[in-house]
């Protein structure tokens, strides 16, 4: 595997992450550690879990099966704002913070994760960098069709040869007058199917010579803009993933996200946002799971016995619900952290990379428990245990994390 | 311009409801607690209104501290104003008490057009309020209605009355009594539970409520609840043993039993 420096951010000395608290901002930090007795967080999680129990959840095995994006159900996570979770009320979001952001993923994700993955990459990695480094032109023109899921948005990173090492990215953007020509494919796109505005990450080439890294904003409409087959998954199959080629597209200057030498960077921080989603997105799927087992090892009778009587179950129980608690906490904190501090990297990487692995875990021991029956696609517990994998994969694999997290450490981020 | 209100309770979620052995009464520490389900109805019927009459829309509860969560989630809703009604004194208030200080509310609030309540709440399911309140408003009340319209100053609503259907012009103010599963109660919005948050409720007790001496809670309630008992319904499982004959004519003297006074046994 190549050598990876996703955290060697230019300017960027990573210290103690307290030292960047804001004091006034930290007081609500404590949030974290009573979310269940916080109303407006209570209210929340009853909120999305009710809206998810009555809309997503009977459709969920459709869309695994089917492999579906429905524009219905886009419309009614419109009516509750989760197209526009953080976009600022003025262009129609509900401008709310992380930690409301990660509940709602979490929810929403603990109903269907498909749809988990579509809000949540439409969120991140689509919306967030542009309210993050748009100009007001820019957020005037985007934002308002995405804060009501009119439009759906997506990122663009990985190519064929560059996957974890993503300086090795080849697509390719000249400046000619007046803007871009961009040439090259993309793989693996989240939302690819099924987003009209596409944060693309690409080389460039200033007339003068310069090159470097950048971010650009693509309209599906493009002419070159061209979609490729949709992939074939094992999970998250609700999701649309697809190529995206490139073919002589040109990027008006006013398309250029944030400073045109800043790519690299807005990718890693946009990336660092993303992850805190799918961490969040892995805790709704394991906590499905989990309550699934409650559920059945207390129904389930063998032996003349509910099977949670049997340590053999009741242990599984215990392991499933420490580890949830664990991991709960942790992108909860991150996510808190998110609203007071700048550097996030370690704390989100360690949170996704344990979340999914717990999801990965509590998951499949779900199965083992269901016996049968979970290996079963009359049950969801198969669908969990594939749509948990994902996120040990996508937006940074685990070894990746453990990379960052270790890099970190060693630069005196302890 | 109408100015609404939806009369709602908090109430514990159905699921695993406990009864105290000693008490027989309802344990509402620690369980959670729920918007009455009919009272959704009411909010969304009062919430349509709004939308296509303009005004304003305010919830009312009356209810211990805790009930502010259950205002909170109206006003996510996108209900405008909420009304806590809590005072020790209001505490085990039968239907009628009950009654007594939503009548002092109203009789403080003067300004109100439609008082909207669902059919009954899922703790008690007495149903009684929105008739008593008719009453001691001395305005009409109407149920199970299934559509309403406002025209200048009076309403025409459309009810079910056993197999017939009524069209019904009234005077404002009224009360109006809903059905379940009449609408489709809304979700609540982020954006909305946000702004929940951000609004004041109206706190109205006893003393600013200027009650009279009559009010006083359980302690003057016409009604008493003595006691609650968990209904448990249970198959009754029997083993009937011996030789076919045997055990045909114990299930025929069984059925025998319980009254059904002629069987026909299919011959081969």
């Amino acid at each position: 595997m190549a050598t990876i420096n996703e955290s060697t951010q230019e300017g960027m000395k990573p210290k103690s992450n307290l030292d960047e608290f804001d004091k006034e901002k930290a007081q609500n930090f404590s949030t974290i550690f009573n979310v269940e007795s916080n109303d407006q967080m209570k209210l929340l999680r009853y909120g999305i879990r009710k809206f998810a129990e009555n809309i997503l959840i009977p459709m969920a095995p459709t869309v695994d099966r089917e492999a579906i994006f429905s524009w219905e159900t886009a419309k009614e996570l419109a009516k509750i704002n989760a197209w526009g979770i953080e976009i600022p009320e003025k262009y129609g979001g509900a401008q709310l913070d992380s930690l409301s952001y990660a509940i709602t993923i979490e929810e929403i994700s603990r109903a269907c994760a498909s749809t988990g993955l579509n809000v949540s990459a439409h969120n991140s990695l689509g919306v967030y960098p542009l309210i993050k480094w748009g100009t007001v032109i820019q957020k005037e023109k985007y934002l308002p069709d995405l804060a009501i899921g009119k439009k759906i948005a997506g990122f663009a990173m990985t190519e064929p040869n560059a996957g974890s090492d993503v300086r090795r990215i080849n697509c390719l953007a000249k400046q000619i007058d007046k803007g871009f020509l961009l040439n090259g494919s993309k793989i693996f796109v989240t939302n690819g199917g099924i987003a009209s505005i596409l944060i693309v990450i690409s080389r460039y080439k200033t007339k003068n010579g310069k090159e470097g890294m950048a971010a650009f904003i693509l309209d599906k409409n493009m002419e070159g803009y061209e979609i490729g087959k949709i992939e074939e998954k094992m999970g998250m199959r609700g999701s649309s993933t697809t190529s995206i080629y490139f073919k002589d597209v040109f990027i008006p200057e006013e398309n250029i996200l944030g400073p045109l030498s800043d790519g690299f960077k807005i990718a890693m921080q946009t990336l660092d946002v993303g992850r805190l989603g799918i961490a969040a997105q892995a805790l709704g799927i394991a906590q499905a799971a989990y309550e699934h087992s409650v559920k059945y090892s207390k129904e389930r009778i063998q032996f003349n016995k509910p099977i949670s009587s049997f340590q053999g179950i009741s242990f599984k129980l215990a392991e499933m619900a420490t580890k949830l608690e664990t991991a709960r906490l942790l992108v909860y904190k991150v996510a808190a952290m998110r609203n007071i501090s700048k550097n996030i990297s370690k704390e989100v990487a360690m949170s996704k990379y344990y979340s999914s692995k717990i999801a990965r875990e509590i998951t499949q021991e779900a199965i083992q428990i269901h016996g049968g029956y979970g290996y079963m696609k009359d049950l969801p517990l198969e669908r969990f245990y594939r749509d948990a994998k994902a996120c040990e994969i996508y937006e940074g694999t685990t070894e990746i994390m453990k990379i960052i997290i270790s890099q970190q450490i060693l630069r005196g981020n302890m | 311009m109408v100015n609404i209100f939806v009369l709602i309770k908090q109430v514990p979620s159905t699921h695993n409801l406990e009864i105290d052995k000693k008490t027989g009464a309802l344990i509402r520490e620690g369980i959670e607690t729920i918007i009455n389900p009919d009272d959704l109805y009411a909010l969304e019927l009062g919430l349509g209104l709004k939308e296509k009459y303009g005004g304003n829309i305010t919830a009312v509860t009356m209810g211990p501290p805790q009930a502010e969560i259950s205002l909170r989630e109206c006003l996510a809703m996108g209900i405008d104003d909420a009304i806590h009604v809590c005072d020790q004194i209001f505490a085990y208030s039968d239907t009628f008490q009950t009654t007594l200080v939503l009548k002092e509310v109203f009789d403080k609030i003067k300004d109100y057009d439609i008082i909207i309540t669902g059919s009954q709440t899922s703790d008690s399911s007495t149903g009684q309020v929105p008739y008593q309140l008719s009453e001691a408003l001395d305005i009409p009340l109407i149920t199970d209605i299934f559509s309403i319209e406002l025209k200048n100053g009076f309403v025409e609503c459309q009810r079910n009355f056993g197999h017939e259907s009524q069209n019904i012009q009234v005077e404002l103010p009224i009360l109006l009594r809903v059905r379940k599963h009449f609408n489709e109660p809304r979700h609540l919005s982020l954006l909305g539970i946000k702004k929940a948050f951000e609004k004041k409720i109206i706190k109205m007790d006893f003393n600013a409520l200027n009650c009279p001496n009559f009010i006083d809670g359980c302690n003057k309630s016409p009604t008493k609840v003595v006691k609650t008992a968990k209904i448990s319904l249970q198959r009754k499982n029997e083993v009937i043993e011996g030789t076919t004959s045997d055990k045909i004519q114990k299930i025929l003297d069984i059925i025998q039993e319980h009254g059904i006074e002629k069987i026909w046994v299919g011959e081969k």
